[in-house]
């Protein structure tokens, strides 16, 4: 084996809030196992409903670390987001996440794709911005949500999940502070360029042995964090951090309960494990795996993280029993046969580029002589209430209301029905129409509701995002 | 004092229903013959000036450029004047508004309003109802035809305590007339019991709270007051109309019980006939589900707001109430061949008017009927044409 060269380094960024967000659904491993006649089984995995994504699950989680922070969009300068896979193979993830979250067109950043180690690739990649001085607050989020392939070993483990990190110079939370890395080479959890499916290696013990174990041992030693470290360990088939731990005497880790949860959560996994030691202070780190990589990131934890109590709860809420037919259909890897119903308007044809970032930022024109919102603005030259035609922009609330509504009981692929459609009264007075995000059981006129970014289709490979109405 | 300056001397149409045995083109030449066989002294179609053909999507969705130039020649008028009208789910009643102003301006003597509209040549899950895609492609995605009403019934249900057993009169009510109309698709009755515990289609609308996709055609034959009383000796006259229109989108409307589209076009209505809702001995109405006809007994001014479906399920609009409405058996009976169906509903009003409706004849006492029709994106136009046989 080569030699390898340690670069244990400080980073001069503190982690100042965090958010988290977990999918609808959780499916036992048992159900797995009996549909491939295999019996048993422990735990269960988070999935995705067909109108969740790795994105969605970006935005809510940034969405609830910014809240946590006590800033606004405005005051995030740079957008760092880490996922295995992102919604478009090519084309505008990040700047369709960065759109929802209303960031200034101006926001520096990128995504980093590719390994279950884009996550912390991506928290690092900030923190060096925040520490140069190029950004002031970096918005940081790792999100994951896998395809895998059916009936590989790789299933049972794959969840779902995000985490959001606020990152500022000078705050208060959790110091970053130590940092070391090694990369083998070597193949586990893979997806060739013409393959849709994420599948895992054939020989789990070579790579437990010669792999998983050396590098992992290797940075968590360059790290020498101190023995009452809280540890966040990258356990990609539920096994290997127990052993990891054991061998190297790092305690129970504290990602435990989020594994046992959600899942794999793969480029989340590191950062999601770890919000469970971010409610106290102490020593932290966390282990990344993935793609040949292995990274042990070390942390102080001065103060309590803001947000991390409530993220712990997102992450461990309880989620909707499903069965394994219908995770198959929201992952779009079982498809009824027959023509789907198209949107009357293809995606990236001229009325998408006209008011996308309306949609997406969930923004309206309010009439400067009346103050009637209407939306989306583009389609409305003249004010619906006065017949006006200044407006200034509106950044429409996510709170409101409900006016009315109904629940469409019968629909024609690609819906899924029950597909509630819901009349919001916003809180600033202006009004939408948009899908429930649920099965709409839970409606009733008047009742509060958080407007949330969903997928609402995927049309000739291109996926759609607007939001919906969260009972 | 009445309008009365253009009259129908004849109106028929074909029995309504899936009809996959016949052509769009096959259709219209049904309703344009039982149209000319009711001229009472009999009619030259070599009369027809013009013709305007009523088709909100030819063979609803894939052949919209049917209509319009297809129609003349396949009722053997190859080289007319003929123009199609498209105007959503009051396309018929609007181009029997416009047919009438034809005449009435001078510039035809006699014109042809002919609806016709193929429904079933697409499965029922690439119709109307279910597809879902029309509007914009995210703030109205999952927006099927009953979304754009069922809304209307969760809030009148919310804020009158309407119920849904009241809801299901009407369906009730109209399935029983229907049965009454050889030319309606259902010929069948139900109960309240049935049409409450239809399969949820969109809630809080059931199955039976919807109109059917019903293929149909139906035909009026247009002139003046004066050439009138050469083809019959009782000729029914356009006494007003009215059309208005409303912002497209469900988000953008002032309220949820009501259809301000309804309202506005009714008063123009009214007041161009001279009249008021109270002289209205019949009305045709749009009832593509239960609840749209309880908000148009409102906004038409039958009933106080609110009190609509109390008085539907005491009964005040059956054929012997205090007004008939929808005699015919109504789009949730007879069905909803959406570019046919105004026309349809004009002809049951002529019927009624020269007391030729059989069975389900009501008590004429003033001599007027109104035919109304409420549709497009968010209901965003209505369509009232009062006739009456009143000089």
């Amino acid at each position: 084996m080569a030699d390898r060269i340690l670069t244990p380094r400080g980073l001069d960024a503190e982690l100042v809030s965090v958010g988290a967000a977990a999918p609808a659904l959780r499916l036992a491993v048992s159900a797995i196992n009996s549909a491939w006649g295999r019996t048993g089984g422990r735990g269960q995995v988070a999935a995705c409903r067909s109108d969740e994504d790795t994105l969605t699950l970006a935005a809510s989680a940034a969405s609830r670390a910014l809240g946590a922070a006590g800033v606004g969009p405005g005051s995030i300068d740079g957008l760092w987001w880490g996922t295995s896979r992102l919604p478009f193979a090519e084309g505008p993830s990040w700047s369709t996440l960065a759109a929802s979250l209303r960031l200034d067109t101006s926001t520096d950043g990128t995504a980093i794709a590719g390994s279950p180690h884009s996550g912390v690739d991506a928290l690092l990649a900030a923190a060096d911005a925040v520490a140069a001085g190029r950004v002031r607050t970096a918005l940081v989020v790792a999100s994951e949500a896998l395809r895998p392939a059916l009936g590989s070993g790789h299933e049972t483990a794959a969840g779902a999940g995000a985490v959001a990190l606020v990152l500022r110079r000078d705050g208060a939370g959790a110091r970053l502070d130590s940092v070391a890395s090694r990369f083998e080479p070597l193949l586990d959890r893979y997806r060739g360029d013409d393959e849709t499916e994420t599948r895992d290696t054939y020989d789990s013990r070579l790579v437990r042995e010669e792999a998983f174990m050396p590098l992992a041992a290797d940075v968590i030693g360059a790290l020498g964090m101190h023995p009452d470290t809280r540890w966040s360990l990258a356990d990609p088939d539920g096994r290997l951090a127990k052993g990891l731990s054991r061998k190297l005497k790092l305690g129970d880790p504290v990602s435990a309960a989020v594994r046992t949860h959600l899942g794999d959560l793969g480029a989340a996994a590191p950062l999601a494990g770890l919000v469970a030691a971010l409610g106290e202070s102490g020593p932290a780190a966390l282990l990344a795996w993935g793609g040949g990589r292995a990274t042990a990131l070390g942390l102080a934890v001065d103060e309590p993280v803001p947000g991390a109590p409530e993220a712990l709860g997102d992450l461990l809420a309880e989620g909707m029993p499903a069965d394994y037919a219908r995770v198959l259909r929201s992952r779009g890897q079982l498809e009824a046969t027959g023509e789907s119903v198209e949107m009357a308007i293809p995606p990236g044809s001229a009325m998408f580029v006209r008011d996308l970032r309306e949609v997406l930022g969930l923004l309206g024109a309010r009439c400067v002589n009346c103050g009637v919102v209407n939306l989306p603005p583009s389609a409305h030259p003249s004010c619906p209430g006065c017949g006006g035609d200044k407006f200034d922009v509106a950044e429409l609330p996510h709170h409101g209301t409900v006016q009315t509504f109904v629940v469409n009981q019968t629909m024609p692929a690609p819906f899924e029905a029950p597909l509630p459609l819901v009349v919001v009264d916003l809180d600033d007075g202006s009004r939408v129409q948009l899908q429930g995000s649920d099965d709409g059981s839970a409606l009733e006129v008047g009742m509060p509701v958080e407007l949330v970014l969903r997928r609402y289709t995927i049309e000739r490979g291109v996926p759609v995002y607007g939001w919906k109405v969260a009972t | 004092m009445t309008w009365n300056r253009a009259s129908i001397v004849g109106a028929g149409l074909i029995k309504m229903g899936e009809l996959f045995d016949q052509s769009y083109e096959q259709m219209a030449r049904g309703a344009f013959d039982a149209a000319v066989a009711s001229v009472d002294n009999g009619f030259d179609t070599s009369d027809i000036d013009a013709v305007f053909v009523a088709t909100q999507r030819g063979t609803l969705w894939g052949q919209e450029g049917i209509g319009g130039n297809t129609v003349p020649s396949a009722i053997g008028l190859n080289g007319v004047a003929c123009t199609r009208i498209e105007n959503a789910c009051p396309s018929g009643s609007d181009a029997f508004r416009v047919g009438a102003m034809a005449v009435a301006s001078g510039a035809y003597d006699t014109v042809l309003v002919i609806g016709v509209e193929k429904m079933r040549d697409k499965s029922s899950e690439e119709g109307l109802l279910a597809r879902a895609a029309g509007g914009h492609p995210v703030y109205t995605r999952g927006e099927s035809a009953p979304v754009l009403f069922a809304p209307f019934a969760t809030r009148h249900m919310h804020d009158f305590g309407t119920t849904k057993e009241m809801l299901a009169s009407v369906a009730v009510k109209n399935h029983h007339n229907g049965c009454l109309d050889p030319y309606a698709h259902f010929q069948y009755e139900v109960t309240v019991e049935q049409v409450v515990e239809a399969a949820p289609v969109c809630s809080p609308l059931g199955l039976l709270d919807c109109c059917p996709q019903t293929d149909g055609a139906a035909a009026v034959i247009l002139t003046t007051p004066e050439k009138a009383r050469d083809h019959t000796a009782a000729p029914v006259h356009v006494a007003g109309f009215g059309v208005a229109t409303d912002h497209p989108y469900l988000h953008e409307k002032s309220g949820y019980v009501g259809l301000t589209a309804t309202v506005e076009a009714s008063g123009r209505a009214y007041e161009m006939a001279g009249i008021g809702p109270a002289d209205i001995d019949v009305a045709e109405v749009h009832d593509c589900f239960t609840i749209t006809e309880i908000l148009d007994i409102e906004d038409l001014g039958f009933f106080e707001k609110g009190k609509g479906g109390i008085a539907s399920a005491e009964g005040e609009t059956s054929l012997t109430g205090r007004i008939p409405v929808n005699p015919s058996g109504g789009l949730l009976a007879k069905g909803h061949p959406i570019g046919a169906t105004g026309i349809a509903q004009l002809t049951e009003c002529w019927w009624q008017l020269r007391g030729q409706a059989d069975e389900r004849q009501v008590k004429v006492h003033n001599g007027f009927a109104l035919q109304h029709n409420v549709g497009g994106r968010g209901s965003g136009v209505s369509v009232v044409n009062v006739l009456t046989t009143n000089e």
